[in-house]
This record gives structure tokens, sequence and C-alpha cells, in this order.
């Protein structure tokens, strides 16, 4: 009986403790966030992700972000299936790819109600352009792009220097070409030990091809307006003809058909390669490697009308969950990490493209330092040699179909319009159409 | 009638623990499976629709022919060279056995998708080790992955590269479990060492022989971290088998009815192999 009373006793006075500590806990936000970045890794873009949450859990006591680090070409299918579940986390990045299925899916909340409907006119214009209508559909604003990326051409400042050849010069695909062949050296046994220019042909981890800009710069649209695919049209098939000529003629590495995005930024910081098809996002992780002053950035060539080709502008737009049970906290958090303040760290820490108008004005001297030119290149890129892809269907899998031509042109011969055409029905049958 | 209930509830617990981890998963995904699936909600019921696209797709023949060569040389090559190995460090002093033991097994007890990465990064890519000393030995540029037959045979060296470990495990506790005595007798009666290993020793290690081939199939049918980190699939559909069919269904057309049906095929065709290698070994619990 007395060993009763006790238990009795300690029950009692454990949950007369519990309630007390009850609102204390009720205040305790836990807001849970899906991102490809690791908050605790030291590349640019990871150390910024950790500020910017640093500063906002420092002047919001109480909530707590937390981040679940995701691989970051399965994350936007795993959210609309956990949307589907009902378990998707409350603050989601979005691949440019998926984005359309994230919003006809009814995934994301519309940030207007949480928090755009406070904003002031100066506000809104510092967020216009391209990417911001991209996700606004039918009056909402379904999300807002943390992440831009420019993907155009990287190379290699130190060996173009070495070389004598002016970034500025390559304003057609010839002088694309002539400058690549100029790049490539050989050894005395003629064996090449640094390539011209070098871009991933496989299907894992998968950039959008190069083929891309001389099609969109001719006018031609990789898709139709029913969503099937057009790679096998006369531009498309003179691009993928010029860049399966340069591996053929020892420019660009034969081994690149089963290269993917970062065995090509391995053999770049190896100075395996002069240019690189690269996103600019990743400029920053590359300069930590190799110096601020031997890498650049610069847009496509042109087509001899233009001065540069339109570059594929990926990125990654953050949303809430529309079913999110704290939907108001997390749009909190949304504003404020692509807000002015967050985005000047993206800029400086993180070595991102400005999403803002105003941080491009108020940071015009830390862009203007060596090294930092590339922000100013991608930012004039997007807006204006830039295409988004289209959100009216599902695009998913088109980069690996262009890819998967690509490799059988170079490993198993075929020839290149049968290898876009055939591209082009894989691509509609895996999209029912 | 109390001795049954009382078996029924030490059963119990694993049987509930195994329905909801792998039962559950298989009865879910079969619903899912015949609804027409809208990001990543099922909408319409369509029956067997998903499975009949299945057999539309003209590549899958293809795919499932490439996923039972790997599959069937990665499992032979594995256990011919496990079992050799395994008769070695049986016959090695213990300490020295030991080592070697440790040794074969590393490659198992690490990640899949580091030990993959490490095989490219030395063996494959283009500034990896081996590479690079083939060329300092004058053998010029080696791209293993750009040819599909090569792709393959690498393919399927990592998967017994990796494996390996496992089975040595297996067959050598198989081997230390036999007794010396038989061995002994039959050396007494005349047979050579050779005889020895195919009628007393190899027939003693059927158990195990099948639990590794059991084991050894199911993993590398179903296997999607290897050829997804080494080959991508590729070059062209080289090496695209099965599980990577799944994957990319799921995860880059995000096509997940199909995936759904795919995957399930491939649970039943692994349910079908395990009851045909039990019955062809006549093996009786």
């Amino acid at each position: 009986m007395r060993t009763f009373i006790k238990v009795a006793m300690a029950a009692t006075v454990a949950l007369a403790a519990l309630a007390a500590a009850a609102p204390s806990m009720a205040q305790d936000k836990t807001i849970r966030m899906w991102t490809f970045l690791n908050p605790t890794g030291t590349a640019p873009r990871e150390v910024a992700l950790a500020k910017i949450i640093e500063n906002y859990e420092a002047a919001n006591p109480g909530t707590k972000i937390l981040v679940e680090t995701q691989v970051w070409d399965q994350m936007t299918p795993k959210f609309l299936s956990a949307h589907a579940t009902g378990n998707a986390p409350d603050v989601i990045w979005v691949v440019t790819d998926f984005l359309g299925d994230a919003i006809k899916s009814g995934s994301l909340a519309d940030l207007n109600e949480l928090f755009i409907k406070d904003w002031s006119a100066e506000q809104l214009a510092d967020n216009a352009g391209a990417y911001w209508d991209l996700s606004l559909v039918d009056g909402k604003q379904h999300s807002i792009f943390v992440s831009r990326n420019y993907i155009s051409l990287m190379y290699r400042k130190d060996l173009f220097e070495e070389a004598g050849i002016d970034p500025t010069s390559l304003t057609t695909w010839e002088a694309f070409h002539d400058a690549a062949q100029a790049l490539t050296v050989k050894d005395a046994a003629g064996q090449v030990t640094r390539y011209g220019f070098a871009t991933g042909f496989s299907e894992q981890q998968a950039d959008p091809s190069p083929i891309l800009p001389p099609m969109l710069a001719a006018g031609i649209e990789p898709f139709n307006a029913d969503g099937t695919a057009n790679f096998a049209n006369a531009k498309g098939v003179e691009a993928m003809t010029l860049l399966t000529d340069m591996v053929k003629e020892g420019i660009s590495p034969a081994q690149a058909a089963t290269w993917t995005v970062d065995d090509m930024f391995e053999q770049f910081a190896s100075d395996r390669v002069a240019m690189i098809q690269g996103p600019a996002v990743r400029v920053s992780t590359l300069q930590a490697k190799l110096g601020a002053d031997k890498v650049g950035l610069m847009m496509w060539p042109g087509d001899g009308v233009a001065a540069h080709s339109p570059a594929v502008m990926a990125g990654w737009a953050v949303g809430v969950w529309s079913g999110s049970p704290i939907k108001q906290e997390a749009g909190n958090f949304v504003e404020y990490m692509l807000g002015s303040e967050a985005d000047k760290i993206w800029v400086t820490d993180g070595g991102q493209v400005p999403g803002l108008q105003s941080t491009l004005t108020e940071l015009a001297d830390f862009i203007a330092q060596p090294g930092n030119e590339y922000l100013a290149v991608a930012a004039e890129g997007s807006a204006k040699f830039g295409w988004l892809t289209p959100i009216d269907f599902a695009v998913g899998g088109y980069r690996q179909a262009i890819n998967k031509a690509a490799q059988r042109v170079l490993v198993e011969g075929v020839d290149v319009e049968t290898a876009l055409k055939d591209a082009e029905v894989e691509f509609n049958r895996q999209n029912n159409r | 009638m109390h001795s049954r209930l009382t078996g029924v509830s030490y059963v119990l617990p694993a049987f509930a623990v195994l329905t909801l981890v792998l039962f559950s998963p298989v009865f879910y995904g079969l619903w899912f499976s015949l609804f027409r699936i809208q990001y990543g909600a099922p909408t319409d019921f369509i029956g067997l629709g998903n499975f009949a696209r299945l057999f539309e797709d003209p590549a899958l023949g293809g795919t499932l022919r490439r996923t039972l060569v790997f599959t069937s040389f990665s499992v032979a090559i594995t256990i011919v060279i496990a079992l050799a190995l395994s008769v070695w460090i049986h016959k090695l002093p213990p300490k020295r056995g030991f080592v070697v033991q440790m040794i074969v097994i590393i490659p198992w007890i690490i990640s899949t998708v580091v030990a993959t990465l490490l095989f490219r990064w030395v063996f494959v890519n283009d500034i990896g080790l081996a590479i690079s000393l083939a060329r300092a030995a004058g053998f010029g540029e080696i791209h293993l992955l750009n040819d599909p037959n090569s792709a393959m045979a690498l393919l399927i060296s990592v998967s017994v590269w990796k494996r390996i470990g496992y089975a040595v495990i297996i067959i050598l506790a198989g081997l230390k479990s036999i007794p010396d005595d038989y061995e002994e007798a039959a050396s007494l009666d005349g047979a050579t060492a050779w005889q020895v290993f195919r009628m007393i020793t190899l027939p003693l290690l059927k158990t195990p022989l099948l639990l590794v081939t059991i084991v050894l199939t199911l993993s590398n049918i179903n296997t999607v971290e290897t050829p997804l980190v080494l080959t991508g699939g590729g070059p062209g559909s080289a090496t695209r088998i099965l599980p990577i069919e799944v994957f990319d269904r799921a995860f880059v057309t995000y096509d997940l009815g199909s995936a759904t049906a795919l995957a399930l095929v491939m649970f039943f065709g692994n349910v079908l192999l395990v009851l045909g290698y039990v019955r062809l070994a006549k093996w009786k619990a």
C-alpha cells in the first residue's frame, strides 16, 4: 500500500510538471523542410542555408527549422507521393521539371494568402521576372524561386588566358568549336591530357542537353503544344551532330558518354577539361576548389543573329505544402528565406545569382569583384537569354531521353536523326503521349 | 487447445511485424496498381491497365533479358569464386585464414553506394588510379564503360566483388560444420582430394549453397544502387536492368502506376524463384 501511495504521488508530480510545461511546449513549432542542401555541410550554398536558418531561429524563438536533406533528383517526385499520402514536409523545394505537376496536384499553398497579400508594389516589382511568372497560375503564387540555375558554359579562365583566347569571342558555334579545339592538349604520345569541352551524357543526374540552346535560338521549342517531343528537328540534328563530332574529333572526351554531372565537375577541377556545360549555382563550389580567379561563366554562343543562344534555366522553387498544419508559420519562414536579407546571404555566402532586383543593385560592388562576374552573367542571361521548361505538361525524362540519344550515336554508331527520333518516341511513350 | 494457443501467441508478434513491414506494402501496392495514378494519388480504377502498359513497352523484353544475364552471371561467378576461396581459407592456419577472411569480407560490409563509387573512382574514372597506371604502362586510353559488353562485364564484376564476402561466410560456416572424420575416412578408402570434394564436401554443402544462391539471386535481381552509380543503365541501354527501369519510371518520368506494376511483377517473380530453388533442391525444413 505504501508503495502504491509513493507511485501515485510520483505520477501526480510528473503530471503537474508536464501540465506546467505544456504552454511553453505548445509555443514550440517545428517546420519540416525538404531540400537537397545539408545545412551542416561546407559547400557555399549549404553554409548560406545554415546562416539563414540560424538568423530566422534567433529572430523567432520557439521556432525550429528541421531540414530533411534529400537526393535532389528524387526529391520532388517523393514530395508529390508524400502529398498524396498526407505526410509531406511543411516547406518544399520543387525542381523546375516537376513544378507543373506540383501545382496541378494542389500540393502547394497559395503564397498570396500567406504573405504576398501584405507586400508593397515595390516588393512585387523587386521579384518580377520569368521565374516569378512561371509559378503564378490562375492568380495564385504557388512558389517562389530560391535558386536560379542558368545552365550555360563554365570555363577555366587560366586555361583560356594561357591559350590566348578571349571568352567574349565565342559568339558563334563555329568559334566555340574552334576554341575547344585550341584548348585541347595532347602529350608526346598523342594522348589527350586536356579536352576543350565536355558535357555529361549519362542518364543519371542529367543536365539539359547542349543541343537545346541552338534549337531555342532558332525559335524551335523542344516540345510541341500537346507536350510531345520535338527533338529531331533540323536544328536539333545539327546541334547533336556538332556535339558528337567534337567527341569523334577528340575535342570532347568519349568517356563522357557515361559521365554524370558530378563526374564532369571532377574532371573540370582536375584540369582535364577547359570548358563544360554547367549551372551558375555550381560556380562558387568550383571556385572554392580551384580559386575564384580560375572559374568563369559565359553565355552560350549565338547563331550569328542574336548575340547568345538561350540557356535552359532550371532552378528550385520553394513552396509551402497545402496540407501543412502550420502553413502560416511555414509561410513566414519561406518569406524570410526568399526575402531581401536572405537573398544577400544567398549571393554573398552561397554564390547564387540574385533573386531580387534590389540585391543586384545593392550588391553591385560585390558582384563587380574579380571572381564574381559570373553572377552578372547569369543575371543578364536569365533576363535576356533564358528558357524555362513549360509547366503545362510534365517534361520529366526529356533530359535523359536526349542524353541516351547522344550515347547511342557515340557508342552504337546510330545515325543522329534516328537516335533523336527514337528519343522522341521513348519520351512520348514514357509520358503516355 | 491450450498449448496451441500458446504456440500462436509466440508467433503472433513476429507475424504482426511481418504483416506491417512486408505484407501491407504488397497489398497496398496491389491496390495502388489497379488505379490510374495522377500526381502520386490513385484516381480512376483501371483494373490491369498498368500491367497491360508494361507489355506494350517494346524495350521491356530487352531489359528483362539483360536482368537475367546480369543476375545469372553474377550469382554463378560469385558462388564459384566464393566456394574456391572458402575451401582455401578452410585449409589455411587459423590466423592466416582469419586475415584472408577479413579482407574478403570488406567489400560486403561497406555501403553499396560507397563500394561502387570506390570501384568507379579507382578502376573506371578517367582520373582513376587503375586507368592512370594503365596509361602509364602504355595501354593507351581505356574506356570500359563506353562499350556495351565491357560495361555489363564491369557491372557483373562489381556485383561479384561486393557480394563475395557474404557467400564466403556462409559457405565457410558450412565447411566448418562438416566433421573431419568423413574426409579422413574417404582418404583412408583411397579417394583423391577432388573425389573427396565432389562426393563428400559438395553434397554436404547443399544447404548453405542453396541459401547463398537464393540470397544472391534476390540481391542481384533487385539491386538498383550498383547499376545506378556505376553505369546509369548505359551506354545506351546496355546495362539497363529491371530495378533501374522501376526507379526511372518512379523518379524520372514519375509514372508511379507502371512503376508499381513492374515492381509487383518483380516481387512475384522473386517469390517464384525462391519456390523454384527450394523445390529443385528438394529442401526440407
